[in-house]
């Protein structure tokens, strides 16, 4: 039982790691359709960032945490402001940007690679690597850190959406963008936000699942996939969702590989069989928008 | 009747530059035309039937896969194993197009990259079948006819997998079929008002181009004489991609020249700039999606405009 | 239609003539290839073996050379893809390369066998270390010098023997390298009775290796036997063992003994048993690295290094007593090799290819260290005996 428990709060924070990354495609999903498949490259370039400002130049900790995030935001809004806003103004098809974003992670990989070489870098943990436990509830420091950060992250974007006007403001461009054009909401900045907003809470998953799996340079691929996968499980209408799909990925993972009598390599192919299923039976997700347009 | 006189001339011009090329160009050539067996199909999937799926190169994999086994581990005969190989191909595309084909552009994607990833897996774990994660090797293409087929003969093979794969696509694409392709991409409902089936041609899209990739599959078996899961990995599903989109998507010429270019580019760029060739590779990714979305091939059409015009 | 076929014919010849490969004239240089991966997965372990290669060259043409002619090493970049490695020996082969090197991946170097069978090349590797590589093919032409992952285990069931582990774990990854490992070691551990009480696997892009450690956990076992090859995944277990409160002995294999564990592995290493090939204090080796040092602005060489230049001396050595750059004399020249002395190895092993076999590493040559703290100490065993 003890294990079970102990289980949980790894597969949990494994889960939010997940959950950040679906709600680094979402942000940017939901105001403008395009899918960013660049999010798991955003997440390692953070990672790195995190390895040269903390580990190398050995900032403290929450400032360092919050350069790296700021350049991230950056780094969001400088990509789409050349990599996607000329073809939203060009009128191309969907399509294009998202192959765009295909480019850029390429772009974005091979500059770390060259620049970082190719060896894994470590990053540390805000607190260090010991372990916690309140009765049978264990786990490491920073899988506590992971989970509380990544609530808070989601409590404060939920009540963005929910509560403030900027935030609804981005939910009428998700249902209709000529309506929210005409309302007098400005796209295009609504748009910066996204990607920069993206790239923020992208750079905060690879700085918080590092420490453990330290930075290096072929990290993004696995993790967009897995974020991707999370989205769909959750559903791609609420902040919510994002989370959930994180944790129901990382749990059945976990799971299976820990209870489920089945050969080890194969079990690597439960989160493929999971995402298939899912879009099959249920490709909106879990959780539908609560205001979702026929 | 043209065509016909085209594709004998090219088949000419295309077998004879496989006699005149030393070993290395000769293997260079072959795997260059086998990218261009791929993009060809790809671009009728991606850029005609507008759907965006990365289980192309899954197939190509499932192909050279399913020939070595056939052929050397449930002992068919030459012949047979080739239509068997088929067979399978057809078969597993159209269990994966079934339910896919239901799903629309990124939902279909993510299905078929998870298939993508399934078959690694499946290949890793097949234990002595596929050979694990070292693959297959140390096999021969059996001879035919007692005839030994090798070296630039087997090239001139691959020479009419290609052309074949472009004659057939290029048929499928001026038919009625070609045009229910694209009206099902461009506008699905008013294609439904015009009475074509959507599931129906989407299936059939899949399945087509599927075959058409494992057989190029077949094919490259014997080229290296090697199959292992590295080689079918997501990467070259990625590739095959940009392929169409830089050479420009919806053309056959625009997927031969991104075949070209982008197969070859490595070779010419890594012994000037050394390990920056892959960070070129997405800058001229970004480029042409951001300039010209038409793909290269557009700028060989303008080009062609502006003389004709003059 | 006709625009695409003239496209294709076009582009074809263009880079037919753009592509022509450097022909072998006026033979004043002898050309050795080699074929690394400078982008791809295999980067981190091909470049400095490469590094090492091209030391070698540097050191023996300093010293007037090979049969009194200078060395030319062409390096090829197989972007860690199998099939481009095979295109890449190709190209070597047609440069009139006398010997080719392979330090990419292990599929890469089997791709690219098919090559040198087929044109009587000699062909080595001086790092990879899957066994298959010289069972999967009958190739006359190409040797193994690398530690392979069968001497791995048998030297770390050696050193662990009179411990008596009765029943064992085994962790390993997804790649195939690790895979392949992981075959060798639990065949080993099968024939010395030692029962497999867990066996997992921990994938490519894992977040956290915990709950495999739980399951070994529940298995308790004597030992963990490591045979997994990516360097993220292994610190995810690490860190997963030291979490879990695990205190049963670790054993690694080869791969640990890169020195990148000392820093993402930092407080996870202590007590970590590994097998090594390079000994530091060992006369030959301690002498590489002075002069590489003095050679390289005080960078120091470390194991993958010796891989290279070990290879290198050893296809050099072999061209010498050939007396000749003929591609049969060269092979029997090479397989002749026996006593060798590279770098690598632990004191008093050397390199041969006795009794027809192609693999050339010293079953006896692999050492066990053990980290004190996050250093690696020194050896604490030698050999299989």
């Amino acid at each position: 039982m003890s294990d079970f428990v102990e289980l949980m709060v790894g597969a949990t924070a494994s889960g939010c790691i997940y959950a950040l990354v679906a709600l680094s495609y979402l942000l940017i999903t939901r105001p403008t359709g395009i899918i960013n498949f660049a999010v798991g490259e955003w997440a390692m370039v953070a990672a790195f960032g995190g390895f040269l400002v903390l580990s190398r130049y050995e900032w403290p900790y929450p400032l360092g945490m919050a350069f790296v995030l700021v350049v991230m935001a950056a780094v969001g809004w400088i990509t789409e402001r050349f990599a996607v806003r000329p073809l939203v103004e060009k009128g191309a098809p969907p399509l294009a940007p998202i192959l765009a974003l295909l480019g850029m992670l390429v772009v974005f990989r091979e500059i770390i690679s060259v620049s970082m070489g190719p060896d894994p870098q470590p990053v540390p943990p805000l607190f260090g690597y010991g372990r916690l436990e309140l009765g049978m509830i264990a786990g490491s420091y920073q899988s506590f850190f992971i989970i509380a950060v990544t609530f808070a992250v989601f409590g404060l974007v939920w009540y963005f959406f929910e509560r403030t006007l900027a935030g609804r403001s981005f939910e009428a461009v998700a249902i209709d963008r000529r309506a929210a054009a005409l309302m007098g909401i400005n796209l295009r900045r609504v748009t910066a936000l996204a990607f920069a907003g993206s790239a923020g809470v992208a750079g905060l998953a690879g700085l918080l699942v590092s420490p453990n799996v330290s930075a290096h340079y072929l990290m993004g691929l696995p993790l967009a996939i897995q974020g991707f996968t999370a989205l769909v499980i959750g559903g791609v209408g609420r902040v919510e969702g994002a989370l959930l799909g994180g944790l129901i990925l990382a749990i059945a993972e976990q799971a299976t590989v820990r209870y489920a009598p089945i050969p080890p390599g194969l079990a690597q192919g439960v989160p493929l069989v999971l995402l298939i299923a899912f879009l099959l039976v249920r490709p909106t997700g879990l959780l539908q928008a609560r205001e979702s347009r026929a | 009747m043209k065509s016909l006189a085209g594709f004998v001339f090219a088949a000419l011009v295309l077998s004879a530059i496989a006699f005149m090329l030393g070993s290395y160009h000769t293997d260079v050539y072959r795997k260059l035309l086998l990218w261009i067996t791929l993009a060809l199909g790809y671009n009728f999937l991606f850029g005609i039937a507008g759907q965006v799926a990365f289980s192309h190169f899954t197939f190509y994999g499932i192909g050279a896969y399913a020939m070595v086994i056939l052929l050397f581990q449930v002992g068919l005969p030459l012949p047979l194993a080739v239509v068997a190989g088929i067979i399978v191909c057809v078969v597993l595309a159209l269990v994966v197009a079934i339910p896919a084909t239901r799903l629309e552009g990124f939902y279909l994607a993510l299905a078929t990259l998870a298939f993508a990833q399934l078959f690694i897996v499946v290949l890793n774990e097949g234990g002595s079948v596929t050979g694990g994660a070292g693959g297959l090797a140390n096999y021969r293409l059996p001879d035919i006819f007692g005839v030994r087929v090798t070296g630039p003969w087997y090239t001139v093979v691959i020479v009419f997998l290609m052309l074949g794969t472009l004659a057939v696509l290029w048929r499928l694409d001026r038919s009625w079929f070609g045009r229910a392709c694209r009206a099902v991409r461009d506008d699905p409902q008013a294609a439904q008002a015009m009475g074509i089936n959507i599931t129906t041609t989407r299936i059939v899209a899949y399945a087509v181009t599927s075959a058409l990739a494992g057989a190029a599959g077949m094919v490259y078996a014997f080229v290296d004489n090697t199959v292992n899961p590295p080689i079918f990995g997501l990467e070259n599903s990625f590739l095959l991609l940009f392929m169409v989109i830089v050479g420009g998507s919806g053309r056959p010429a625009g997927a031969i020249v991104g075949a070209i270019l982008l197969y070859l580019m490595p070779f010419f760029l890594s012994p000037l700039i050394g390990h920056h060739h892959a960070l070129v590779f997405g800058v001229v990714m970004v480029a042409v999606v951001l300039f010209q979305p038409k793909g290269l091939i557009g700028i060989w059409d303008s080009w062609m405009a502006r003389r004709r015009v003059s | 239609m006709k625009q695409a076929i003239l496209a294709v014919a076009r582009s074809v010849l263009a880079t037919a003539v753009v592509l022509a490969a450097p022909v072998a004239m006026a033979q004043n240089t002898i050309r050795i290839g080699m074929i690394t991966d400078r982008v791809g997965p295999a980067k981190g372990y091909a470049e400095p073996v490469a590094a090492g290669a091209v030391y070698a060259v540097k050191e023996l043409n300093a010293k007037g050379g090979l049969l009194g002619k200078q060395i030319e090493l062409l390096v090829e970049d197989d972007q860690g893809k199998p099939d481009v490695s095979a295109s890449m020996a190709r190209k070597l082969v047609d440069s009139g390369v006398a010997f080719i090197l392979s330090v990419s991946l292990t599929p890469a170097t089997q791709q690219a066998q098919s090559v040198t069978l087929e044109t009587g090349t000699p062909h080595m590797t001086p790092s990879n270390s899957g066994d298959t590589l010289t069972t999967q093919v009958t190739n006359p032409n190409f040797w193994q010098t690398g530690p392979l992952g069968s001497t791995q285990i048998a030297t770390l069931l050696s050193y662990a023997r009179d411990k008596n582990f009765q029943k064992v774990a085994l962790i390993t990854d997804n790649s195939d390298l690790g895979q392949l490992i992981n075959r060798f070691f639990k065949g080993a551990l099968e024939k010395a009775d030692i029962q497999i009480v867990s066996e997992e696997v921990v994938p490519r892009g894992s977040t956290t290796a915990d709950p495999q450690i739980q399951k070994v956990r529940a298995a308790n076992p004597d030992a963990i036997f490591l045979a997994g090859v990516l360097t993220p995944e292994n610190a995810l277990i690490l860190r997963s063992y030291r979490q879990l409160g695990l205190k049963m002995p670790v054993l690694g294999n080869y791969n640990f003994s890169i020195p990148v564990y000392g820093s993402i592995a930092k407080g996870l290493l202590n007590g970590l048993a590994f097998v090594d090939a390079f000994d530091p204090a060992k006369p030959q080796t301690r002498q590489f690295i002075e002069d590489y040092k003095k050679a390289n602005n005080g960078t120091e060489p470390y194991n993958l290094n010796g891989y290279g230049y070990d290879g290198i001396m050893l296809v050099a050595d072999a061209i010498k007593r050939a007396g000749s750059t003929d591609k049969d004399k060269v092979r029997e020249a090479m397989q002749a090799t026996t006593g060798y002395q590279g770098v690598m190895g632990g004191v008093g092993s050397s390199y041969g290819f006795s009794d027809g076999k192609r693999t050339g590493f010293d079953p006896n040559g692999m050492v066990v260290r053990v980290y004190e703290g996050d250093v690696q100490g020194k050896v604490v065993h030698v050999g299989v005996k």
